[in-house]
């Protein structure tokens, strides 16, 4: 599902913030992306959606080369990619339910199908009987819950998250691990970038770490730090 | 049915932007109304110029007058010369007894002229007609030297007076009114931009979930028509009162001008402003998303 070969990228003000990176993910996979700030976390995930294009090397998600896409291409490979962040990125004038159904119909979808999907999106992240409150009326935990679902509102192939419990206290981000889980099961590549050493070590999944951008240990059924 | 939502969504879009600045919104629509009425009074003065050199150019004689009694084939072969004269379309020749019996008719009654005068005081006249305005000075100067004329006459100067002055506006004007369009184009532009700004989020989680360039693009673009046609419109009810009000009293006090009032004509203009107005919103939305998209 996620090919990286020998990527290399260099910031234009020379920093090297990923040298050599080779990283097979296969469809069913939850890797966690771990190591020090700086490492190099975000900016492979940026690669995979194309925010960042690789100084060398080849990125394929999805039998697509990304290095070599159309620039009109783009919209529809970042279709199959659901993206969360740690600061959740809500349109703060928009309900919950606006917030979601935005992803669809920014993408052209009927409109008979915003409104089931949107609602089954809500339903599987819990947030149903939230759906008319607005961002600033919810918790930390329920603003990731719907900026999950925003992300999963398009059954995307591969859901990519960048330290979704950076805000959360210990319980709420059990829930959301639990629910990112329960979006793998589904059948779709989760990669998880996080500092929480707790979940990582209790969820016993495959362990990509990366230091000073390079991969320095990937394990699987594998624990924050090296024992 | 997809369309249409889409449609819905861009039309919403547009409308929740105008909601956000709608101070600087309502700046916007005032200056293209101010923008496009002066491009249409731009048209119309050039409209009405042009109708009264096309008027006058209507009658694009050269009168010459020869004193002296003309016999049959004096009068003929001069009127052989006088067509020779390059540019000439037509010469119609009136003996100065032909004229003086005319004048008796016209006047029987009016005058008593066998008091005043009894000796036949006209000339011999040749009407001549020329191909364009632009050369009756050429030709009334042929004409002159032929030795047997004694007086050329001819309103050309006028005529090419008008038209260097309908020339010199439309040049003067065009250049104005370019100006005029590049300000305004700025002012709605960065109008459109405050809203852009104001959704850089929305537009970065749009491109982040998959949404084209386009689709990104039409709810400005939209917002920009929106402002466009609204200053359209009020620009075409001001023309339209004004011009009406200008034209009546135009007619009234100088009753020999042509004021167009064709209404067919005066619609065209007023959709010319109003097609320009929204063209004008359109280009601003456009731009004033591009940036972002670029370097997205
Ligand atoms: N747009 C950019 N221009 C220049 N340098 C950048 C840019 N983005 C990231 N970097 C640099 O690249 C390196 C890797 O950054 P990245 O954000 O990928 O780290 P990270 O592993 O996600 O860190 P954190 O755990 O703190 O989120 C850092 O040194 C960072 O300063
Ligand atoms: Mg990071």
């Amino acid at each position: 599902m996620i090919e990286l070969k020998s990527v290399i990228k260099t910031f234009s003000n020379g920093v090297e913030a990923l040298i050599n990176v080779t990283l097979h993910v296969g469809k069913e996979e939850f890797i966690f992306l771990v190591g020090p700030s700086g490492a190099g976390k975000t900016t492979l995930m940026k690669m995979l959606y194309r925010e960042e294009i690789p100084s060398s090397g080849q990125v394929v998600v999805d039998r697509i080369n990304v290095t070599k896409l159309a620039e009109d291409q783009i919209p529809f490979l970042r279709r199959n990619i659901g993206v969360v962040f740690q600061d959740y990125k809500l349109l703060p004038r928009r309900t919950v339910y606006e917030n979601v159904a935005f992803a669809l119909q920014v993408t052209g979808a009927p409109r008979s199908q915003i409104r089931r999907r949107t609602m089954q999106a809500l339903e599987l992240v819990g947030m149903l009987k939230r759906a008319k409150s607005f961002p600033s009326e919810l918790s930390g935990g329920e603003k990731q819950k719907t900026c999950i679902a925003r992300a999963i509102v398009n059954n995307p192939l591969i859901l990519l998250a960048d330290e979704p419990t950076g805000n959360l206290d210990p319980q709420t981000s059990w829930d959301i691990m639990e629910l990112l889980d329960k979006i793998n099961r589904r059948k779709t590549t989760v990669v998880v970038a996080t500092h929480n050493k707790n979940i990582v070590d209790g969820m016993r999944k495959r362990v990509v770490v990366i230091e000073g951008g390079r991969i320095t240990r990937d394990q699987q059924l594998g624990t924050y730090s090296q024992e | 049915m997809s369309t249409f939502s889409n449609l819905e969504f861009f039309v919403v879009e547009a409308f929740r932007g105008i909601g956000r600045s709608p101070l600087m919104s309502f700046v916007a629509i005032g200056i293209v109304t101010v923008t496009l009425t002066i491009f249409g009074f731009f048209m119309l003065g050039v409209i009405n110029l042009g109708n009264v050199v096309s008027t006058m150019g209507a009658k694009l004689d050269i009168t010459s007058y020869v004193n002296k009694d003309l016999s049959n084939r004096d009068a003929a072969e001069l009127e052989v010369r006088l067509k020779k004269i390059d540019g000439v379309e037509k010469v119609n020749y009136y003996s100065k007894d032909d004229s003086w019996k005319d004048f008796k008719e016209e006047y029987s009654g009016k005058l008593e002229l066998g008091e005043v005068v009894s000796e036949n005081p006209l000339p011999n006249t040749f009407a001549i007609k020329v191909r364009s305005p632009e050369i009756l000075p050429n030709v009334a100067a042929a004409i002159s030297k032929i030795e047997e004329i004694d007086e050329v006459r001819y309103s050309g100067k006028l005529i090419s007076q008008v038209q260097n002055l309908v020339e010199a506006v439309r040049l003067a004007g065009f250049v104005f009114v370019f100006l005029l369009f590049f300000a305004t184009l700025l002012i709605v532009v960065n109008t459109i931009r405050l809203t852009v700004l104001a959704r850089e989020t929305d537009i970065y989680i749009m491109r982040l979930v998959g949404a084209t360039s386009s689709f990104v693009r039409w709810p400005f673009v939209i917002e920009g028509i929106v402002i466009g046609v609204g200053g359209g419109v009020f620009a075409v009810l001001l023309l339209r009162a004004t011009y009406e009000t200008l034209a009546f009293k135009v007619s009234a006090a100088f009753p020999f001008l042509p004021v167009v009032t064709d209404s067919f004509l005066l619609s065209m203009v007023f959709a010319a402003v109003g097609i320009t107005g929204a063209m004008l919103g359109m280009i601003g939305g456009y731009i004033s998303v591009s940036r972002l998209l670029k370097n997205a």
